[in-house]
């Protein structure tokens, strides 16, 4: 039986969070990393595209505080999200990105279905790769606003901190930019397009919805407790048009691409490069 | 003016060479060169606990028969072992008597010092910190790059109005992750560890995790595919 059902996944909030994120990631790793590596071709060839050396920084600068704006907001909405007349269910509940025993009980379950030794985890609304995703955003941006920050204002931090902080913050800077660079252009790539399940795209993140097929398979505990609650509906959203359809798989296969085009060409040139 | 006896003339000449020589052997009254510490600098009270670091004494006056080795043959050498001491941070030209010194580049001696930021990105020459000859050394007390007064006169001529503490910054810092860093600037060292090891580590996890992910779902797929087959046959 095929139904057209289809079920919420992200609000249009939600999912604007998620395309300025993606595309000033993508700024600063274009900015970013060709000045880190300037001393080779390649550097200066992506630097001259984006600005040059001092232009390159200059929007790192205002990328940069556009995403700590942006942290911010994305902060506050946080709290907006919380169910305040039951804040420990709704922190603590399966709705919450929070991490708790499940996703323990579900990893150990995964790697049984991984080998054929069992069957899928039952999961709930959020799978724990995904709510690790999630924090690993979560605690790398205030990270690199904070060392960002030191680094732009030098000398106020040097009037509160020792100057040799500077290093310090330079170097977590840079090794958490690395970090969150390769996570995001290998792992979050791979899950996003590459996995069976979601290539050639998962959509959800620019549709919204998904067919709600494909959550009760994927979703079966979220799917069948939000029966039990009643709250899917009949019909649910509206498919995305054809054009919208068009133009995030545009987008989507864009920003793919520059990730692969950083990742490898990175790889490539690394060992001209020193973390000093 | 009848002539001075010969030993007078032996006398004056005596007493010239020992007051010459207790001018420069006598040690300085402590304090009398003091500066206010690195750690409290510019704290307008400052109550001293007379220890003063390398460079904060003047250097002690050229000692006629103490020398350091490579740069003149004295007849006291500086240690038994000089010449594996590396002994030319206190001097106001730190190449003195090296040979070929005006044929060679900065960085092929000083291969370690260009790996810098300054070096390798902002695309600085050396002397536009070290300056013009005579190049001193770091820790010669009017030297430049004297950690006293580095800020002012290195520094700020670029990043207007650096203060001591951003003098501070280590431009020169070691490779992180190398044995002089973990000697030198343990945090550094432990920093660039902790951030390698959350990077492989993270890696380790989930790049085998989504690709085997990955892949039992496409088994999972062809059984689906073979089921479906058999259920329209
Ligand atoms: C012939 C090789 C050679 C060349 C060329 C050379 N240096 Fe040196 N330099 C040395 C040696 C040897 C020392 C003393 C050992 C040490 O302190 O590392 C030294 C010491 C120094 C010091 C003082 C180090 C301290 O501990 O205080 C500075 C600063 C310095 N060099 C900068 C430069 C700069 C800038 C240039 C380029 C203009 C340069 N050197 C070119 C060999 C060289
Ligand atoms: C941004 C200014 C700057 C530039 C550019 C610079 N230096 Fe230095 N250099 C310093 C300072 C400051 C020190 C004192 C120690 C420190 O902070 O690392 C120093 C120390 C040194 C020392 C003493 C040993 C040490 O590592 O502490 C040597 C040798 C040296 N520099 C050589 C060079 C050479 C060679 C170059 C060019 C490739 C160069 N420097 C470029 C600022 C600079
Ligand atoms: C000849 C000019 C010049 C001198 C002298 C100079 N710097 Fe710099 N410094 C630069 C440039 C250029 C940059 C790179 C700025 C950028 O990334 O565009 C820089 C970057 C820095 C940074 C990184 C800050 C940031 O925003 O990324 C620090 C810290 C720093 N310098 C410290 C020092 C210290 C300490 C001294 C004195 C020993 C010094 N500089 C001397 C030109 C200079």
């Amino acid at each position: 039986m095929k139904t057209k059902a289809r079920i919420n996944r992200f609000n249009v909030i939600d999912r604007l969070f998620h395309l300025s994120l993606m595309i000033t990631f993508l700024l600063q790793t274009a900015t970013g990393f060709s000045r880190l590596y300037i001393g080779t071709v390649w550097g200066r060839k992506v630097n001259s595209v984006v600005g040059g050396y001092e232009g390159s920084l200059q929007l790192h600068k205002w990328v940069g505080v556009a995403m700590i704006l942006g942290f911010v907001l994305h902060s506050v909405y946080l709290l907006t999200r919380i169910k305040w007349r039951t804040p420990l269910k709704s922190i603590l509940g399966e709705d919450s990105l929070i991490p708790n025993f499940k996703d323990l009980k579900h990893f150990g379950q995964q790697v049984r279905w991984i080998f054929g030794l069992g069957p899928p985890p039952r999961f709930d609304r959020w799978t724990y790769w995904e709510k690790f995703d999630y924090w690993a955003v979560y605690w790398g941006l205030p990270l690199l606003a904070a060392t960002g920050l030191m680094l732009m204002y030098p000398l106020a931090t040097s009037r509160l901190l020792p100057g040799w902080s500077l290093n310090i913050a330079a170097l977590l800077h840079e090794a958490e930019a690395i970090l969150a660079v390769t996570y995001i252009f290998i792992v979050h790539f791979f899950i996003g397009h590459l996995r069976p399940s979601s290539f050639p795209m998962n959509e959800a993140m620019f549709a919204g919805s998904i067919p709600l097929e494909a959550a009760a398979e994927e979703k079966p505990a979220w799917v069948a407790r939000l029966r039990s609650e009643r709250r899917v509906p009949e019909e649910g959203p509206a498919a995305p048009g054809r054009w919208y359809r068009v133009a995030y798989f545009v987008f989507g296969y864009a920003a793919l691409s520059c990730g692969v085009y950083f990742l490898i060409n990175g790889l490539l040139y690394a060992r001209h490069i020193s973390l000093h | 003016m009848a002539r001075s006896p010969v030993i007078l003339r032996i006398f004056a000449m005596l007493a010239s060479v020992m007051t010459a020589g207790a001018l420069i052997l006598w040690p300085l009254p402590a304090g009398s060169d003091e500066v206010a510490s690195a750690i409290r600098r510019y704290k307008s009270q400052e109550v001293s606990t007379g220890y003063y670091e390398e460079f904060e004494v003047l250097p002690r006056r050229n000692r006629p028969f103490v020398e350091v080795t490579g740069v003149q043959g004295g007849i006291i050498e500086y240690s038994p072992s000089a010449a594996k001491v590396r002994s030319r941070t206190h001097l106001a030209d730190s190449h003195a008597g090296l040979d070929f010194y005006e044929f060679k580049t900065c960085q092929s001696c000083h291969p370690e010092q260009a790996e810098d930021l300054h070096t390798q990105r902002a695309n600085l020459t050396c002397r536009q910190c070290h300056g013009g000859e005579p190049i001193a050394s770091i820790q010669h007390y009017n030297s430049p790059m004297n950690p006293i007064r580095k800020h002012a006169y290195v520094c700020a001529k670029c990043h207007e109005g650096a203060n001591a503490s951003f003098g501070g910054y280590i431009v020169h810092a070691p490779a992180p992750g190398s044995d002089a860093a973990r000697k030198n600037f343990p945090l550094l060292y432990a920093t660039y560890w902790f951030m390698t090891l959350l990077l492989v580590g993270t890696l380790a996890f989930f790049i085998p995790h989504s690709f085997l992910t990955g892949l039992r779902e496409l088994f999972a797929r062809e059984k689906e595919v073979e089921n479906e087959d058999e259920s329209t046959h």
